[in-house]
């Protein structure tokens, strides 16, 4: 029914009992604390909000179990800037006005990491393809491919150690 | 929203201790692979499994190996690495194109090819795959030997596969490339990387005169479960790409032979109209890879 | 620092926003991130029937389960809480308003209405008890069809109504004899599909109550002072006792937390029983099925004209389908009513007859989306213009033109007064960015090699704010923007507004204005918002409000404290004579025109007149707050203009947007990038909208589009890019010259999309007036098969 767990989220390990059946996001959110990652559909799985990386890779944390999850290594937004300063698509996105509500912004930024890591030099036509799993209701996803764009030059000009 | 109460998570590290863990409660165990699938129905409680089986541990299920005797696919291999193998071309490049466009980029980073042949939905980008390619699926059971059983055979009706409740699937199987064979896949979401409303896979093998000896024309998305059009495969032999008018006619048998429903996303007619126009570009592109273009 | 822009004008300028420092780094506070100890979870159990008498709820399997607290259904609560109409917020119309408990009462009427709540100690466990609660039905016949609804003999809703129309209005006359006489007359029976504008983040409610203050309840939720009085007066709860906190980080609403919906009333009264906070997330399936359905409306719409494209009479005979119109504020039918009232657009119709009917459906009550119930009717004017030019052989864009409004202001007559504006400017300049001869020449050559390239057009008057003369009688409202300023003696100033902002960036705009105010740097300005304790009274961020009525608020407010910063400083420097005209605040100092050597410090001033009010002039006090409220004496409006090109495979019927752009006159941006993303959102939506999604329902009244899956949003691939260019001309009603801008936007987009399919589709002889714009219709249309999408004839109702 239920099993101590140890997720390392963003470095930082937690260790909790948990129900088998928690939700990888709720242990994120409920947790750990960490709100930035956020629930936007039922059991679809298919809005894009709860996205993080799982050991790198671009995930949907409401489609885990946070029991699956056991041992490995969790980023979410939070854990994106490093020592306060900001990553380079969190600055492309502010820089580009990319954000207006928020609510998808920190499932859009994770599923980029995880696209600009595969693919350092996409088109336009490669990040909204890369995309497809971020549900975005304000912006109509321009300025969010811009910021994308912006933040792969950036990050090839200054790669980060 | 949340799945229903489980009592029991299991992550067994060889198919041995999986095929254990299966028998430890009848009836109320689901093996979970990446989850895609099985997380939904779980999730809208239309899925309650006492005991999940984990087989993310089992790294033997997660091997590719290709060479002179076919193609041998983990079931735990993720799409994601399907998409990127570039040995999966030409012969097996719509093993690829499926690969590349389920879902999205999350999804592929989980989903595996096992789970998506074992969940069988009708709506499902791999199953018209396996039935072009001629794929065989490797079942392990306890205390016996591995069987292996034609795609064909293992997908029945939707969400219904051949497969025991102490068996577990364990690798696809496909043949040896011919030379001079190329295949594809392509499908119509409604949105992009949908879930296919129609999706055809496309095989040919060119005989030395360029002009088709064998093809393999399957259908997903119909009901009442993907299949091929064998009355079309035999028109499309004999000619070559450029036979247009001979192709297009190959494509209209299919459209008369392979019934459509309708559902909310289209009518019948309108999913022949898909058929004729993907199954039109699959066996274009499947020529082209078999002539040795990408 | 938040922008590394240093120096003014700040009003202009496209700055990085304030409120992404914290949304970047997930910091955001939305509604599920709110938790208060000792907090119970709540989930609502809701009806598996669309229409059915409700016999029994039982709930002692889910009281029995280890971690529940609570259990209730209507029957528990019909006597302990008021049921809807409740006067705040009931429209001062004549309508029929159906009475609503929270739960249901007696009968359920849509599939999905909230039929009992669990309240227990753990969210999961929560929706183990409620899926344990079990309803005995007696299930009636149900009607899922406007038509059906208005037949003798279809099932009545509300059985003390004699029939299912809620509400009807007439506009204009009898134009029969001019449509008698006319050239041409055009007909079609345009359909807009069940569909909304549907935010990422779900509702949600979390409520405290406790001793001596009362409710603390904080809703996702545009409208807090308007709620708040809804609250108390429903719940019975003195209004000093109720407190209402719209989050400061909402997950967008574009109108689906704008009304007063059940939902709240429950939580609220559960944590004042219960003296624990109670906490309610909308999963996305409730939310799809309760929430967010809008357009829904048949036009039979005739356009009577002269040979050269004048349009001489308009006629339309409108059906909205109203759901079960249990939602407070807008009953379902206000939006219907607003876009029948909107249907001139920004045509000058001197003659028209329009006639509306709001019908009473097995479905969800509608609920406002972006648009506002002008989705529909811009399609069925739009595109009728398309038909009447094409019928005459005519480009589209010159019978717009010939038929925009010269004048301005303007009366329509439907009654709808425009304040302001250049229609005709607008259109032409969209019309150089298009190059449409060009185009032209374009698509011949395009023709010629067997693809099919098209043009379509789409225009919308759209709200910039709405005024108290609209609000007050339509929503028992008022219509002015408030604001607070006040200024610290550090020369820091602190913004309060009355509204709630949901991602429109209201702490980035109002600084600027501010900082452009007082010539200070927009990072010394801080803006609140939400709570109704600490607020100024305002009707909420709907209909395009901020940058027209609410930043005007917060621009007399600072003039009024320049002023007084003004004279205080003449005073101290003895300069007889000088009044606030005389000085110039910029730089962080206040000086003397005439005298540049004469200044003070911003700060040092603010400092002097708060901290140390001595000697002060004859008639002022110490401090500097001031709270501003305005109002426009007429409301107004924005018009813009939308070209998309499209190219179409008629085998198919697929179709890829190869250009879209708009032309949006909004006056004055504050922000222009700001502005931009507003604009690509809107189209987008609108553009979602008309293709992909759609509430559906089967003839049994179940829903079948209640997740994400069945209700598909279009993602970044299904896109394309949408260029905004703006033709500037500024408003003659605000101080700064700013409309409001984003109410409206995706009203002109399913005509432009339609519009530009036929143009391609022109050698074909095809015709579409049914939406939604998809292949398959448009395929079947082509080919003459049946099913949706080929014109309809017109049924006279």
């Amino acid at each position: 029914m239920s099993k101590p767990v140890s997720i390392t989220i963003n470095g930082q390990i937690f260790e909790e009992d948990v129900p088998l059946r928690l939700l990888l996001v709720d242990f994120i959110r409920d947790v750990a604390g960490l709100t930035g990652t956020h629930v936007a559909c039922t059991w679809e799985g298919r809005c894009g909000a709860c996205t993080v990386l799982l050991n790198g890779e671009a995930v949907k944390s409401c489609m885990l179990l946070a029991v699956q999850a056991d041992g490995e290594n969790v980023t979410t937004v939070e854990g994106l800037a490093a020592d306060g300063q900001l990553h380079a698509l969190q600055e492309a996105f502010r820089d580009r006005n990319a954000i207006q509500c928020g609510f998808c912004t920190s499932g859009v930024l994770m599923t980029a990491v995880d696209l600009l890591a595969e693919n350092p030099e996409p088109t336009d036509g490669e990040i909204r393809r890369g995309l497809v799993g971020n549900l975005c209701r304000c912006t109509g996803y321009v300025h969010i491919a811009e910021a994308v764009a912006a933040a792969a030059r950036a990050m090839r000009a200054a790669p980060r150690p | 929203m949340y799945p229903a109460v489980i009592q029991e998570y299991l992550t067994p590290t060889t198919v041995d201790e999986a095929l254990d863990a299966l028998r430890r409660r009848p009836r109320e165990t689901r093996v979970i692979a990446g989850g895609m699938s099985l997380m939904q129905l779980m999730k809208a409680r239309q899925a309650e499994p006492a005991c999940l089986v984990d087989l993310r541990k089992v790294a033997s299920l997660r091997e590719i190996r290709i060479d002179g005797a076919g193609v041998r696919i983990g079931a735990m291999v993720r799409y994601k690495e399907l998409a990127a193998d570039a040995r999966l071309h030409g012969a097996y490049g719509g093993l690829g194109d499926a690969a590349r466009t389920i879902g999205d980029r999350q999804v592929r980073n989980r989903g595996t090819i096992g789970g998506n042949l074992c969940f069988n939905d009708s709506a499902a980008d791999l199953p018209p795959v396996m039935l072009a390619l001629d794929a065989q699926l490797e079942i392990a059971r306890t205390g016996g030997p591995h069987r292996t059983m034609p795609a064909a055979q293992f997908l029945r009706n939707p969400r219904e596969v051949d497969l025991g409740e102490d068996e577990i699937l364990t690798a696809v199987l496909l043949p040896p490339a011919a030379p001079r064979s190329g295949s594809a896949y392509l499908k119509y979401g409604f949105t992009v990387d949908g879930p296919p409303v129609l999706g055809v896979a496309a095989a040919v093998r060119l005989g030395a005169d360029g002009r088709c000896a064998a093809a393999a024309l399957a259908v997903g998305g119909v009901l009442p479960r993907c299949r091929r059009a064998p009355q079309a495969e035999r028109a499309l032999v004999g000619h070559s790409a450029r036979d247009q008018a001979a192709l297009a006619a190959a494509l209209e048998t299919a459209a008369q032979e392979v019934d459509t429903h309708t559902d909310p996303w289209a009518d019948g007619a309108y999913r022949k109209v898909l058929l004729r126009q993907l199954g039109g570009q699959a066996v274009a592109q499947a020529f082209g890879r078999a002539a040795g273009g990408a | 620092m938040s922008t590394t822009e240093t120096s003014a004008p700040w009003v202009g300028r496209s700055i990085p926003r304030k409120e992404d420092l914290r949304l970047l780094r997930g910091r955001g506070q939305y509604l599920a991130d709110l938790a208060l100890p000792g907090m119970l979870h709540l989930v609502f159990a809701r009806s598996a029937q669309a229409h059915a008498r409700l016999q029994a709820v039982d709930g002692a399997r889910a009281r029995a389960m280890r971690g529940v607290v609570a259990v209730v259904t209507g029957e528990d609560i019909r006597r302990e809480i008021q049921p809807l109409p409740i006067k705040v917020v009931q429209p001062n119309l004549t309508a029929k308003y159906p009475t609503f408990w929270p739960l249901a009462v007696g009968k359920v009427c849509f599939h999905g209405e909230p039929i009992a709540a669990v309240v227990a100690t753990d969210k999961y466990v929560a929706e183990d008890a409620a899926r344990a609660i079990t309803a005995r039905y007696d299930p009636l016949p149900v009607v899922t069809d406007v038509e059906a609804a208005l037949q003798p003999s279809a099932p009545r809703l509300n059985e003390d109504w004699d029939d299912n129309v809620m509400f009807s209005v007439d506009f204009g006359e009898d134009v029969s004899a001019l449509m008698a006489q006319a050239d041409v007359v055009v007909r079609g029976r345009f359909r807009a599909h069940r569909v909304g504008v549907t935010p990422l983040e779900t509702r949600g409610v979390l409520a405290q109550w406790a001793e001596p203050d009362g409710m603390t309840v904080w809703i996702t939720n545009q409208r807090p002072h308007v709620e708040r009085l809804a609250l108390a007066d429903v719940l019975g709860i003195p209004a000093q006792q109720m407190r209402v906190i719209a989050p400061r980080d909402q997950g967008g609403a574009f109108g689906t937390k704008a009304p007063f919906y059940r939902e709240e009333i429950l939580v609220c009264y559960l944590a004042r029983k219960l003296g624990r906070p109670v906490r309610w997330v909308e999963t996305r399936e409730e939310h799809l099925m309760a929430v967010s359905q809008e357009r829904d409306q048949i036009h039979d719409l005739e356009l009577a004209a002269r040979r050269d494209g004048r349009i001489l009479a308009m006629r339309d005979r409108v059906l909205g389908d109203v759901g079960d119109a249990k939602e407070g504020v807008y009953w379902g039918y206000l939006m219907p009513f607003i876009g029948a009232a909107l249907l001139p657009n920004g045509y000058d119709l001197p003659k028209l007859d329009v006639k509306l009917r709001c019908v009473v459906t097995n479905k969800s009550a509608l609920s406002p989306a972006r648009a506002f119930g002008s989705f529909p009717s811009r399609f069925a004017m739009d595109r009728a213009v398309d038909m009447l030019a094409r019928r005459l052989g005519l480009e589209t864009a010159d019978v717009i033109r010939i038929n925009l409004i010269k004048d301005l202001p303007h009366t329509t007559a439907t009654g709808v007064y425009y304040d302001s504006g250049d229609y005709r400017r607008v259109l032409d300049t969209l019309l150089e960015k298009v190059d449409l001869p060009a185009f032209r020449r374009e698509q011949d050559s395009a023709r010629r090699q067997g693809r099919y390239v098209g043009i379509g057009f789409g225009t919308g008057t759209a709200f910039s704010g709405v005024a108290s003369e609209v609000l007050v009688p339509v929503e028992n409202q008022p219509g002015y923007g408030a604001a607070t300023v006040r200024i610290d003696p550090r020369g820091k100033v602190f913004l309060a507004e009355g509204d709630a902002p949901h991602g429109q960036g209201h702490e980035t705009v109002f600084a600027q204005v501010a900082a452009d105010e007082f010539g200070i740097h927009p990072d010394d300005v801080v803006l609140s918002y939400g709570d109704t304790t600490t607020t100024p009274f305002g009707s909420g961020t709907i209909g395009a409000r901020g940058a027209s009525y609410t930043v005007s608020a917060v621009v007399e407010a600072c003039r009024h404290l320049k002023a007084k910063m003004a004279r205080i400083l003449a005073h101290d420097l003895k300069l007889a004579g000088a009044g606030p005209e005389d000085f110039d605040f910029a730089g962080g100092e206040i000086v003397y025109r005439r005298d540049p050597t004469k200044r003070r410090g911003f700060a040092a001033h603010a400092d002097r007149i708060v901290m140390g009010p001595l000697d002060l002039p004859a008639g002022d006090s110490g401090g500097l707050e001031h709270t501003a409220f305005f109002e426009a004496a007429k409301p107004m409006y924005g018009f813009s203009a939308h070209a998309a090109i499209v190219e179409v495979n008629p085998e198919s019927g697929e179709f890829k947007v190869l250009r879209y752009v708009t032309m949006e006159d909004v006056g004055r941006a504050i922000n222009p990038r700001m502005v931009e993303s507003q604009v690509q959102g809107g189209v987008i939506q609108g553009l979602s909208n008309t293709i992909y999604e759609q509430f559906v329902y089967d003839a049994e009244g179940q829903q079948q589009s209640t997740s994400f899956l069945t209700y598909r949003m279009a993602s970044a691939a299904d896109v394309p890019t949408v260029e905004v260019y703006h033709a500037d001309t500024p408003c003659p009603l605000t101080p700064l010259g700013t409309r409001g801008l984003g109410e409206g936007v995706p009203g002109p987009v399913p005509a432009a999309l339609t519009n530009a399919v036929v143009d391609a589709l022109t050698p074909f002889g095809f015709e579409f007036t049914t939406l939604p714009l998809r292949p398959e219709r448009i395929w079947a249309a082509l080919h003459g098969k049946a099913a949706g999408g080929a014109a309809e004839a017109p049924k006279v109702v």
